[in-house]
Protein backbone atom coordinates (compact mmCIF):
# COMPACT_ATOMS: atom_id res chain seq x y z
CA UNK A 1 0.00 0.00 0.00
CA UNK A 2 0.54 3.62 -0.60
CA UNK A 3 0.67 5.93 2.79
CA UNK A 4 1.93 9.20 3.84
CA UNK A 5 3.41 9.39 6.72
CA UNK A 6 4.10 12.34 9.29
CA UNK A 7 4.49 12.90 12.78
CA UNK A 8 2.29 15.19 15.52
CA UNK A 9 4.20 16.28 18.53
CA UNK A 10 3.27 19.31 20.61
CA UNK A 11 3.98 20.32 24.31
CA UNK A 12 0.43 20.63 24.58
CA UNK A 13 -2.60 18.76 22.27
CA UNK A 14 -5.95 18.08 23.43
CA UNK A 15 -8.23 15.43 21.27
CA UNK A 16 -11.57 16.34 22.19
CA UNK A 17 -14.14 14.19 22.55
CA UNK A 18 -18.44 14.45 22.52
CA UNK A 19 -18.90 16.67 25.16
CA UNK A 20 -21.63 18.86 26.53
CA UNK A 21 -21.10 21.73 29.26
CA UNK A 22 -18.38 22.29 31.87
CA UNK A 23 -16.13 19.30 30.89
CA UNK A 24 -14.11 19.15 27.76
CA UNK A 25 -11.94 15.97 27.93
CA UNK A 26 -9.29 14.65 25.63
CA UNK A 27 -8.97 11.00 24.30
CA UNK A 28 -5.46 9.99 24.38
CA UNK A 29 -4.63 10.00 20.63
CA UNK A 30 -5.87 11.93 17.59
CA UNK A 31 -9.66 10.89 16.91
CA UNK A 32 -10.57 10.74 13.19
CA UNK A 33 -12.06 14.29 12.98
CA UNK A 34 -9.19 16.25 14.56
CA UNK A 35 -6.98 14.62 11.72
CA UNK A 36 -9.76 15.22 8.83
CA UNK A 37 -9.71 18.94 10.32
CA UNK A 38 -6.01 19.05 9.89
CA UNK A 39 -5.61 18.26 6.50
CA UNK A 40 -8.65 20.25 5.31
CA UNK A 41 -6.91 23.41 7.18
CA UNK A 42 -3.50 22.43 5.05
CA UNK A 43 -5.77 22.36 2.15
CA UNK A 44 -7.48 25.23 3.15
CA UNK A 45 -10.93 23.94 3.12
CA UNK A 46 -13.05 26.07 5.47
CA UNK A 47 -15.55 24.98 7.80
CA UNK A 48 -18.45 26.14 6.23
CA UNK A 49 -17.59 24.53 2.77
CA UNK A 50 -19.59 21.03 3.28
CA UNK A 51 -19.05 19.55 -0.38
CA UNK A 52 -15.60 19.81 0.06
CA UNK A 53 -15.38 18.18 3.27
CA UNK A 54 -17.40 15.65 2.92
CA UNK A 55 -15.21 14.87 -0.40
CA UNK A 56 -12.12 14.60 1.92
CA UNK A 57 -14.18 12.48 4.39
CA UNK A 58 -14.75 9.89 1.78
CA UNK A 59 -11.28 10.29 0.57
CA UNK A 60 -8.92 8.93 3.50
CA UNK A 61 -8.10 6.31 6.02
CA UNK A 62 -6.17 7.13 8.80
CA UNK A 63 -3.30 5.25 11.33
CA UNK A 64 -2.25 5.71 14.42
CA UNK A 65 0.87 5.15 15.89
CA UNK A 66 0.86 6.46 19.59
CA UNK A 67 4.28 6.65 20.24
CA UNK A 68 3.62 8.56 23.88
CA UNK A 69 0.08 9.57 25.12
CA UNK A 70 0.90 12.34 27.03
CA UNK A 71 0.34 13.10 30.44
CA UNK A 72 -2.78 14.30 31.32
CA UNK A 73 -3.12 18.00 32.32
CA UNK A 74 -6.58 19.81 33.67
CA UNK A 75 -6.83 23.13 32.78
CA UNK A 76 -9.68 25.70 35.39
CA UNK A 77 -10.53 27.88 32.23
CA UNK A 78 -13.16 30.69 33.30
CA UNK A 79 -14.60 33.21 30.39
CA UNK A 80 -16.78 36.60 31.30
CA UNK A 81 -19.66 36.93 29.20
CA UNK A 82 -22.39 38.96 28.74
CA UNK A 83 -26.10 37.98 29.99
CA UNK A 84 -27.99 36.47 27.26
CA UNK A 85 -29.53 39.19 25.18
CA UNK A 86 -31.13 39.33 22.31
CA UNK A 87 -30.84 42.82 21.09
CA UNK A 88 -27.20 43.13 22.04
CA UNK A 89 -24.72 42.72 19.41
CA UNK A 90 -20.75 43.26 20.36
CA UNK A 91 -18.30 43.30 18.05
CA UNK A 92 -15.48 43.06 19.85
CA UNK A 93 -14.48 41.88 23.21
CA UNK A 94 -13.64 45.07 24.61
CA UNK A 95 -17.26 45.70 24.06
CA UNK A 96 -18.46 42.76 25.86
CA UNK A 97 -16.57 43.68 28.69
CA UNK A 98 -17.57 47.26 28.85
CA UNK A 99 -20.44 46.31 30.74
CA UNK A 100 -21.29 46.77 34.00
CA UNK A 101 -19.92 43.91 36.19
CA UNK A 102 -23.82 42.86 37.08
CA UNK A 103 -24.73 42.29 33.27
CA UNK A 104 -21.56 39.65 33.43
CA UNK A 105 -21.43 36.36 34.20
CA UNK A 106 -18.25 33.90 34.36
CA UNK A 107 -18.90 30.59 32.70
CA UNK A 108 -16.81 27.79 33.10
CA UNK A 109 -14.76 24.97 31.39
CA UNK A 110 -11.97 22.76 32.31
CA UNK A 111 -10.16 21.31 29.49
CA UNK A 112 -8.22 18.39 29.36
CA UNK A 113 -4.87 18.53 27.47
CA UNK A 114 -2.00 16.04 26.94
CA UNK A 115 1.07 16.86 27.67
CA UNK A 116 4.14 15.68 25.47
CA UNK A 117 2.36 13.20 23.25
CA UNK A 118 3.72 12.12 20.38
CA UNK A 119 1.84 10.77 17.38
CA UNK A 120 3.08 9.07 13.95
CA UNK A 121 -0.39 9.14 11.42
CA UNK A 122 -0.37 7.43 8.16
CA UNK A 123 -2.84 8.03 5.77
CA UNK A 124 -4.13 6.13 3.28
CA UNK A 125 -6.42 6.78 0.13
CA UNK A 126 -10.07 5.28 -0.08
CA UNK A 127 -11.17 4.33 -3.60
CA UNK A 128 -12.30 7.36 -4.73
CA UNK A 129 -10.24 10.42 -3.82
CA UNK A 130 -9.97 14.07 -4.89
CA UNK A 131 -6.34 14.02 -3.91
CA UNK A 132 -3.71 12.15 -4.01
CA UNK A 133 -1.02 11.54 -1.73
CA UNK A 134 0.90 14.29 -3.64
CA UNK A 135 -1.14 16.62 -2.83
CA UNK A 136 -2.31 16.42 0.48
CA UNK A 137 2.10 15.44 1.12
CA UNK A 138 2.65 19.13 -0.34
CA UNK A 139 -0.28 20.85 1.63
CA UNK A 140 0.90 20.20 5.06
CA UNK A 141 4.79 21.08 3.71
CA UNK A 142 3.12 24.56 3.10
CA UNK A 143 -0.51 24.50 4.51
CA UNK A 144 -3.23 27.47 3.60
CA UNK A 145 -4.82 27.70 7.08
CA UNK A 146 -2.86 27.37 10.96
CA UNK A 147 -2.70 23.95 11.89
CA UNK A 148 -2.74 22.75 15.30
CA UNK A 149 -3.26 19.72 17.69
CA UNK A 150 -6.74 19.25 18.57
CA UNK A 151 -7.06 22.82 19.97
CA UNK A 152 -5.59 26.05 18.26
CA UNK A 153 -3.34 27.57 21.27
CA UNK A 154 -1.80 24.02 21.08
CA UNK A 155 0.37 24.55 18.09
CA UNK A 156 2.80 22.01 16.35
CA UNK A 157 6.04 21.96 17.89
CA UNK A 158 8.08 19.70 15.21
CA UNK A 159 7.80 19.71 11.39
CA UNK A 160 5.51 17.41 10.18
CA UNK A 161 7.95 15.54 7.83
CA UNK A 162 5.40 14.08 5.94
CA UNK A 163 6.55 11.35 3.24
CA UNK A 164 5.13 8.79 1.01
CA UNK A 165 5.90 5.25 1.46
CA UNK A 166 5.27 1.99 -0.03
CA UNK A 167 4.72 -0.72 2.65
CA UNK A 168 2.59 -4.12 3.20
CA UNK A 169 1.07 -2.77 6.21
CA UNK A 170 0.30 0.32 8.20
CA UNK A 171 2.65 -1.19 11.00
CA UNK A 172 5.60 -1.16 8.04
CA UNK A 173 4.63 2.12 6.80
CA UNK A 174 4.86 3.70 10.68
CA UNK A 175 7.81 1.79 11.26
CA UNK A 176 10.66 4.09 9.48
CA UNK A 177 11.23 6.57 12.95
CA UNK A 178 11.39 9.93 12.45
CA UNK A 179 14.44 11.84 13.66
CA UNK A 180 14.44 12.06 17.69
CA UNK A 181 13.50 15.58 19.04
CA UNK A 182 16.15 15.31 21.56
CA UNK A 183 19.32 13.31 22.44
CA UNK A 184 17.42 10.76 24.70
CA UNK A 185 13.98 11.21 23.94
CA UNK A 186 13.17 8.03 25.30
CA UNK A 187 14.09 9.92 28.79
CA UNK A 188 12.23 12.88 28.37
CA UNK A 189 9.40 11.87 26.67
CA UNK A 190 8.81 9.10 29.47
CA UNK A 191 8.90 6.44 26.67
CA UNK A 192 9.01 2.67 27.99
CA UNK A 193 8.73 0.80 24.73
CA UNK A 194 5.21 0.06 24.21
CA UNK A 195 2.96 1.86 21.25
CA UNK A 196 -0.52 1.56 20.26
CA UNK A 197 -1.91 1.58 16.96
CA UNK A 198 -5.19 2.44 15.72
CA UNK A 199 -6.33 2.10 12.53
CA UNK A 200 -9.30 1.95 10.04
CA UNK A 201 -10.00 -0.79 7.43
CA UNK A 202 -7.41 -3.40 7.24
CA UNK A 203 -4.24 -2.99 8.79
CA UNK A 204 -2.41 -5.68 6.75
CA UNK A 205 0.21 -6.29 9.30
CA UNK A 206 -1.06 -5.64 12.62
CA UNK A 207 -2.90 -8.70 14.85
CA UNK A 208 -6.27 -7.12 16.18
CA UNK A 209 -6.64 -6.92 19.67
CA UNK A 210 -9.80 -4.74 20.03
CA UNK A 211 -12.15 -3.01 18.41
CA UNK A 212 -13.65 0.53 19.13
CA UNK A 213 -16.53 2.72 18.26
CA UNK A 214 -15.48 6.29 18.75
CA UNK A 215 -17.91 8.64 17.59
CA UNK A 216 -15.54 10.61 15.80
CA UNK A 217 -16.51 10.50 12.32
CA UNK A 218 -17.52 13.61 10.67
CA UNK A 219 -20.75 13.84 9.03
CA UNK A 220 -21.49 17.63 9.04
CA UNK A 221 -18.91 20.18 10.18
CA UNK A 222 -21.73 22.81 9.69
CA UNK A 223 -24.58 21.01 12.20
CA UNK A 224 -21.51 19.72 14.30
CA UNK A 225 -22.61 16.28 13.48
CA UNK A 226 -20.28 13.08 14.13
CA UNK A 227 -21.15 9.32 13.84
CA UNK A 228 -20.03 6.28 15.25
CA UNK A 229 -17.40 4.42 13.29
CA UNK A 230 -14.97 1.27 14.08
CA UNK A 231 -11.58 2.00 15.26
CA UNK A 232 -9.17 -1.07 15.78
CA UNK A 233 -6.82 -1.46 18.42
CA UNK A 234 -3.18 -3.41 19.11
CA UNK A 235 -0.65 -2.27 21.78
CA UNK A 236 2.71 -3.44 20.68
CA UNK A 237 6.07 -3.62 22.52
CA UNK A 238 8.37 -2.19 20.41
CA UNK A 239 11.68 -1.29 21.64
CA UNK B 1 0.81 30.89 -0.81
CA UNK B 2 0.26 31.50 2.85
CA UNK B 3 2.59 33.84 4.80
CA UNK B 4 3.13 32.64 8.28
CA UNK B 5 4.70 34.93 10.99
CA UNK B 6 6.07 33.14 13.96
CA UNK B 7 7.21 35.20 17.07
CA UNK B 8 9.06 32.96 19.70
CA UNK B 9 9.71 35.10 23.17
CA UNK B 10 11.51 34.42 25.98
CA UNK B 11 10.17 36.43 29.03
CA UNK B 12 11.66 36.23 32.32
CA UNK B 13 9.10 37.16 35.57
CA UNK B 14 10.06 37.71 39.05
CA UNK B 15 7.98 35.80 41.87
CA UNK B 16 4.73 36.03 40.43
CA UNK B 17 0.92 34.40 40.41
CA UNK B 18 0.44 35.24 36.68
CA UNK B 19 -2.67 33.01 35.93
CA UNK B 20 -4.31 30.94 39.10
CA UNK B 21 -6.36 27.36 38.77
CA UNK B 22 -9.45 27.01 40.63
CA UNK B 23 -7.53 26.70 43.88
CA UNK B 24 -5.82 29.83 43.47
CA UNK B 25 -2.24 28.69 42.74
CA UNK B 26 -0.35 29.03 39.64
CA UNK B 27 -1.31 27.08 36.79
CA UNK B 28 1.13 24.75 35.52
CA UNK B 29 2.24 22.03 32.94
CA UNK B 30 4.50 19.31 32.49
CA UNK B 31 7.33 18.93 29.96
CA UNK B 32 9.90 16.82 29.52
CA UNK B 33 8.75 14.79 32.84
CA UNK B 34 9.10 17.71 35.03
CA UNK B 35 6.68 20.73 36.48
CA UNK B 36 6.59 23.94 34.93
CA UNK B 37 4.75 27.35 34.88
CA UNK B 38 2.58 27.84 32.93
CA UNK B 39 0.67 31.13 31.75
CA UNK B 40 -2.95 30.17 29.65
CA UNK B 41 -2.81 31.26 26.05
CA UNK B 42 -6.40 32.44 26.81
CA UNK B 43 -5.28 34.69 29.74
CA UNK B 44 -2.13 36.27 27.26
CA UNK B 45 -4.28 36.98 24.54
CA UNK B 46 -7.13 38.75 27.05
CA UNK B 47 -4.54 40.92 28.51
CA UNK B 48 -2.66 41.73 25.14
CA UNK B 49 -6.26 42.91 23.41
CA UNK B 50 -7.47 44.66 26.18
CA UNK B 51 -4.39 46.55 26.85
CA UNK B 52 -3.97 50.00 26.09
CA UNK B 53 -0.93 49.40 23.86
CA UNK B 54 -2.98 47.25 21.61
CA UNK B 55 -6.22 49.51 21.67
CA UNK B 56 -3.72 52.58 21.12
CA UNK B 57 -1.70 50.80 18.50
CA UNK B 58 -4.87 49.84 16.23
CA UNK B 59 -6.57 53.31 16.88
CA UNK B 60 -8.91 55.04 14.54
CA UNK B 61 -9.37 51.20 13.34
CA UNK B 62 -11.25 49.35 16.14
CA UNK B 63 -14.07 51.46 15.11
CA UNK B 64 -15.89 54.36 16.71
CA UNK B 65 -17.24 53.89 20.40
CA UNK B 66 -20.89 55.99 19.93
CA UNK B 67 -24.52 56.30 21.47
CA UNK B 68 -25.47 58.46 19.14
CA UNK B 69 -25.69 56.47 15.65
CA UNK B 70 -29.70 56.77 15.35
CA UNK B 71 -29.80 60.62 15.82
CA UNK B 72 -27.75 60.76 13.04
CA UNK B 73 -29.88 58.66 10.73
CA UNK B 74 -32.43 60.54 11.68
CA UNK B 75 -31.17 63.88 11.32
CA UNK B 76 -30.29 62.67 7.99
CA UNK B 77 -33.67 61.57 6.82
CA UNK B 78 -35.62 64.26 7.86
CA UNK B 79 -33.05 66.42 5.30
CA UNK B 80 -33.45 63.91 2.79
CA UNK B 81 -37.04 65.00 3.19
CA UNK B 82 -38.46 61.52 4.58
CA UNK B 83 -41.57 61.82 7.72
CA UNK B 84 -40.53 62.42 11.07
CA UNK B 85 -42.29 58.74 11.74
CA UNK B 86 -40.79 57.40 9.22
CA UNK B 87 -36.91 58.91 9.54
CA UNK B 88 -37.62 57.68 13.65
CA UNK B 89 -38.34 53.75 12.86
CA UNK B 90 -35.81 53.71 10.07
CA UNK B 91 -32.83 55.15 12.56
CA UNK B 92 -34.07 52.81 15.40
CA UNK B 93 -34.02 49.71 12.87
CA UNK B 94 -30.88 50.38 12.24
CA UNK B 95 -29.21 51.57 15.41
CA UNK B 96 -31.12 48.83 17.22
CA UNK B 97 -28.49 46.29 15.52
CA UNK B 98 -25.35 47.92 16.97
CA UNK B 99 -27.20 47.79 20.89
CA UNK B 100 -30.34 48.26 22.67
CA UNK B 101 -32.22 51.31 21.96
CA UNK B 102 -33.00 53.62 25.21
CA UNK B 103 -37.06 53.64 25.06
CA UNK B 104 -38.96 55.85 22.88
CA UNK B 105 -35.58 57.16 21.59
CA UNK B 106 -33.41 56.24 18.66
CA UNK B 107 -30.51 56.64 21.03
CA UNK B 108 -28.41 53.40 21.38
CA UNK B 109 -28.05 53.07 25.60
CA UNK B 110 -25.03 51.85 25.77
CA UNK B 111 -21.56 52.96 23.75
CA UNK B 112 -21.80 51.04 20.56
CA UNK B 113 -18.62 49.45 19.00
CA UNK B 114 -19.28 50.18 15.19
CA UNK B 115 -16.39 49.29 12.78
CA UNK B 116 -15.36 51.47 9.75
CA UNK B 117 -16.83 49.24 7.13
CA UNK B 118 -19.70 48.71 10.06
CA UNK B 119 -20.33 52.76 9.61
CA UNK B 120 -19.96 52.56 5.63
CA UNK B 121 -22.56 49.59 5.06
CA UNK B 122 -24.78 52.03 7.23
CA UNK B 123 -24.63 54.93 5.25
CA UNK B 124 -24.96 52.79 2.04
CA UNK B 125 -28.07 51.28 3.28
CA UNK B 126 -29.23 54.97 4.81
CA UNK B 127 -28.26 56.20 1.20
CA UNK B 128 -30.10 53.46 -0.60
CA UNK B 129 -33.63 54.34 1.60
CA UNK B 130 -33.91 57.75 0.75
CA UNK B 131 -33.50 56.51 -3.02
CA UNK B 132 -36.10 54.44 -3.27
CA UNK B 133 -38.09 55.82 0.11
CA UNK B 134 -38.73 52.81 1.98
CA UNK B 135 -37.78 50.90 5.30
CA UNK B 136 -34.86 49.08 5.71
CA UNK B 137 -35.29 45.21 5.06
CA UNK B 138 -34.51 42.23 8.12
CA UNK B 139 -32.00 41.06 5.47
CA UNK B 140 -30.47 44.23 5.14
CA UNK B 141 -30.07 44.91 8.73
CA UNK B 142 -28.19 41.54 9.20
CA UNK B 143 -25.64 42.02 6.58
CA UNK B 144 -24.68 45.49 8.85
CA UNK B 145 -22.63 43.44 11.17
CA UNK B 146 -21.07 40.54 8.93
CA UNK B 147 -17.74 41.61 8.19
CA UNK B 148 -16.10 44.00 11.06
CA UNK B 149 -12.82 45.33 10.62
CA UNK B 150 -11.73 45.68 14.50
CA UNK B 151 -8.60 44.44 14.66
CA UNK B 152 -8.94 42.37 17.86
CA UNK B 153 -11.46 40.24 16.28
CA UNK B 154 -9.57 39.79 13.17
CA UNK B 155 -6.60 38.54 14.87
CA UNK B 156 -8.35 36.37 17.82
CA UNK B 157 -11.70 35.08 16.65
CA UNK B 158 -14.94 35.54 17.50
CA UNK B 159 -17.44 32.60 18.04
CA UNK B 160 -20.87 33.17 18.56
CA UNK B 161 -23.18 30.03 19.31
CA UNK B 162 -26.63 31.80 18.43
CA UNK B 163 -25.56 32.96 14.97
CA UNK B 164 -22.83 31.25 13.83
CA UNK B 165 -22.76 33.76 10.35
CA UNK B 166 -20.96 36.42 12.70
CA UNK B 167 -18.37 33.51 13.44
CA UNK B 168 -15.02 34.98 12.47
CA UNK B 169 -11.69 32.26 12.48
CA UNK B 170 -8.79 34.05 14.55
CA UNK B 171 -5.98 34.51 12.23
CA UNK B 172 -3.73 34.03 15.42
CA UNK B 173 -2.54 31.39 17.37
CA UNK B 174 -1.05 31.60 20.74
CA UNK B 175 0.23 28.87 22.62
CA UNK B 176 0.23 28.67 26.47
CA UNK B 177 3.69 30.07 27.61
CA UNK B 178 5.50 27.16 29.75
CA UNK B 179 9.09 27.68 31.42
CA UNK B 180 12.27 26.23 30.08
CA UNK B 181 13.33 25.09 33.69
CA UNK B 182 11.39 22.75 36.21
CA UNK B 183 9.41 25.20 38.88
CA UNK B 184 8.30 24.14 42.44
CA UNK B 185 5.48 26.34 43.41
CA UNK B 186 6.29 28.12 47.25
CA UNK B 187 3.35 29.00 49.37
CA UNK B 188 3.96 33.17 51.08
CA UNK B 189 1.98 32.78 54.22
CA UNK B 190 0.99 35.89 55.47
CA UNK B 191 -1.26 38.01 57.58
CA UNK B 192 -2.61 41.42 57.55
CA UNK B 193 -2.99 43.81 60.50
CA UNK B 194 -6.04 45.66 61.75
CA UNK B 195 -4.38 49.78 61.75
CA UNK B 196 -7.19 49.98 64.03
CA UNK B 197 -6.25 47.49 66.67
CA UNK B 198 -4.71 48.85 69.68
CA UNK B 199 -3.32 45.71 71.00
CA UNK B 200 -4.98 46.30 73.93
CA UNK B 201 -7.15 42.78 74.01
CA UNK B 202 -5.22 40.70 71.51
CA UNK B 203 -2.53 41.43 69.04
CA UNK B 204 -3.61 38.97 66.66
CA UNK B 205 -3.75 39.19 62.97
CA UNK B 206 -7.16 40.59 61.37
CA UNK B 207 -6.53 38.12 58.13
CA UNK B 208 -4.28 35.44 57.43
CA UNK B 209 -3.85 33.69 53.86
CA UNK B 210 -1.34 31.54 51.45
CA UNK B 211 -0.62 32.77 48.58
CA UNK B 212 1.38 30.28 45.86
CA UNK B 213 3.99 31.84 43.37
CA UNK B 214 6.84 31.21 42.01
CA UNK B 215 9.69 32.69 39.37
CA UNK B 216 9.90 31.42 35.43
CA UNK B 217 11.82 31.85 32.60
CA UNK B 218 9.06 31.58 29.79
CA UNK B 219 9.21 30.55 26.12
CA UNK B 220 5.98 31.70 24.49
CA UNK B 221 4.99 31.28 21.14
CA UNK B 222 2.56 33.34 18.66
CA UNK B 223 1.71 32.38 15.07
CA UNK B 224 -0.20 35.12 12.65
CA UNK B 225 -1.53 33.97 9.80
CA UNK B 226 -1.01 37.08 7.22
CA UNK B 227 -3.39 36.48 4.44
CA UNK B 228 -6.36 34.90 6.94
CA UNK B 229 -5.56 38.41 8.23
CA UNK B 230 -5.90 40.23 5.74
CA UNK B 231 -9.35 38.28 4.93
CA UNK B 232 -10.57 38.93 8.19
CA UNK B 233 -10.44 42.86 7.73
CA UNK B 234 -11.70 42.83 4.26
CA UNK B 235 -8.68 43.07 2.13
CA UNK B 236 -7.26 46.04 4.29
CA UNK B 237 -3.45 46.17 3.88
CA UNK B 238 -2.40 48.40 5.76
CA UNK B 239 -4.64 47.85 9.14
CA UNK B 240 -3.53 44.26 8.83
CA UNK B 241 0.53 46.06 9.26
CA UNK B 242 -0.62 47.97 12.24
CA UNK B 243 -2.82 44.74 13.97
CA UNK B 244 0.51 42.65 13.44
CA UNK B 245 2.88 45.68 14.55
CA UNK B 246 0.11 46.01 17.42
CA UNK B 247 0.34 42.30 18.32
CA UNK B 248 3.92 41.98 18.63
CA UNK B 249 4.51 45.18 21.11
CA UNK B 250 1.72 43.58 23.01
CA UNK B 251 3.08 39.88 23.55
CA UNK B 252 6.91 41.93 23.86
CA UNK B 253 5.62 44.52 26.24
CA UNK B 254 2.08 43.43 28.48
CA UNK B 255 1.94 40.98 31.27
CA UNK B 256 -0.54 39.26 32.44
CA UNK B 257 -2.68 40.95 35.32
CA UNK B 258 -2.80 38.19 37.57
CA UNK B 259 -1.74 39.15 41.55
CA UNK B 260 0.65 42.13 40.20
CA UNK B 261 -0.66 44.19 43.31
CA UNK B 262 1.20 41.55 45.51
CA UNK B 263 3.59 40.69 43.28
CA UNK B 264 4.70 43.83 40.86
CA UNK B 265 6.09 41.38 38.12
CA UNK B 266 5.40 43.11 35.13
CA UNK B 267 8.73 42.16 31.83
CA UNK B 268 9.65 42.44 28.71
CA UNK B 269 10.77 39.79 26.48
CA UNK B 270 14.46 39.78 26.76
CA UNK B 271 14.55 37.64 23.31
CA UNK B 272 12.40 37.54 20.26
CA UNK B 273 12.88 35.62 17.79
CA UNK B 274 10.62 36.32 14.83
CA UNK B 275 10.39 34.10 11.33
CA UNK B 276 8.33 34.40 8.12
CA UNK B 277 7.37 32.08 5.67
CA UNK B 278 5.32 29.60 3.99
CA UNK B 279 6.62 26.79 5.52
CA UNK B 280 4.86 24.60 8.42
CA UNK B 281 4.89 26.47 11.25
CA UNK B 282 6.15 24.71 14.41
CA UNK B 283 6.97 26.15 18.05
CA UNK B 284 10.59 25.51 19.19
CA UNK B 285 9.47 24.26 22.79
CA UNK B 286 11.36 21.02 21.91
CA UNK B 287 14.55 23.53 23.00
CA UNK B 288 13.36 23.12 26.73
CA UNK B 289 12.00 19.51 26.72
CA UNK B 290 15.06 18.68 28.31
CA UNK B 291 14.55 21.37 31.26
CA UNK B 292 17.64 24.16 31.12
CA UNK B 293 19.17 23.80 34.32
CA UNK B 294 22.32 25.86 34.49
CA UNK B 295 23.32 28.57 36.33
CA UNK B 296 22.26 31.45 33.46
CA UNK B 297 18.83 30.34 32.62
CA UNK B 298 18.64 33.43 30.04
CA UNK B 299 22.22 32.62 28.23
CA UNK B 300 21.46 29.14 27.84
CA UNK B 301 17.53 28.99 27.10
CA UNK B 302 18.71 31.63 23.98
CA UNK B 303 21.42 29.23 23.29
CA UNK B 304 19.33 25.94 23.54
CA UNK B 305 16.45 27.75 21.46
CA UNK B 306 18.71 29.22 18.21
CA UNK B 307 20.35 25.24 17.96
CA UNK B 308 16.92 23.72 18.25
CA UNK B 309 16.39 25.76 15.01
CA UNK B 310 19.30 25.24 13.31
CA UNK B 311 18.52 21.66 13.95
CA UNK B 312 15.35 21.88 12.15
CA UNK B 313 16.37 23.35 9.71
CA UNK B 314 19.18 21.07 9.52
CA UNK B 315 16.76 17.71 9.95
CA UNK B 316 13.97 19.21 7.66
CA UNK B 317 14.95 21.62 5.36
CA UNK B 318 14.75 25.67 5.97
CA UNK B 319 12.13 25.75 7.76
CA UNK B 320 11.61 29.62 6.78
CA UNK B 321 12.37 31.85 4.43
CA UNK B 322 13.37 35.23 6.86
CA UNK B 323 14.39 35.42 10.59
CA UNK B 324 15.01 38.82 12.62
CA UNK B 325 16.13 38.43 16.83
CA UNK B 326 16.29 41.01 19.53
CA UNK B 327 18.46 39.94 21.99
CA UNK B 328 18.55 42.13 24.84
CA UNK B 329 21.24 40.66 26.63
CA UNK B 330 23.92 41.61 24.08
CA UNK B 331 22.06 44.69 23.23
CA UNK B 332 21.32 42.96 19.27
CA UNK B 333 18.28 43.37 16.71
CA UNK B 334 15.74 46.50 18.06
CA UNK B 335 12.05 46.84 18.24
CA UNK B 336 11.68 49.67 15.23
CA UNK B 337 13.68 47.09 13.22
CA UNK B 338 11.80 44.00 14.03
CA UNK B 339 9.12 46.20 12.94
CA UNK B 340 10.49 46.82 9.42
CA UNK B 341 11.12 43.00 9.09
CA UNK B 342 7.47 41.92 9.58
CA UNK B 343 6.52 44.84 7.08
CA UNK B 344 8.33 44.32 4.41
CA UNK B 345 7.78 41.54 1.99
Amino acid sequence: MDALVFQLYGPMASWGTPAVGEQRPSSDHPGRSALIGLLAAALGIRRDESAAQEALVGSVRFAVKQVAPGRIIRDFHTVQVPKRDKKARYATRKDEMALSGDRLNTIISRREYRCDGLWYIAVTLTGSSDWSLQDLEAALRRPRFTLYLGRKSCPLAVPLAPRIVQADGLRAALADAFPPMVDRQQRWLGLDGTVDYFWEGDAGDIPLQDTRFPEDDVVSRDRWQFRSRPEHHARIRED
Amino acid sequence: MTTFIQLHLLTSYPPANLNRDDLGRPKTARMGGVERLRVSSQSLKRHWRTSDLFQEAVAGHVGTRTKLLGKELFERFIEAGIKEKDAKAWASKIADVFGALKKGSVEIEQLAHIGPEERQAVDELAQRLVEENRGPEDDELKLLRKTPAAADVALFGRMLAAEPAFNVEAACQVAHAITVHPVVIEDDYFTAVDDLNTGEEDRGAAHIGETGFAAGLFYSYVCINRNQLVDNLSGDEALAERAIAALTEAAIKVAPSGKQNSFGSRAYASYVLAEKGSQQPRSLSVAFLKPVQGHDYEADAIKALVSQNERFDKSYGQCADSRYAINVATGEGSFDELLAFLKSD
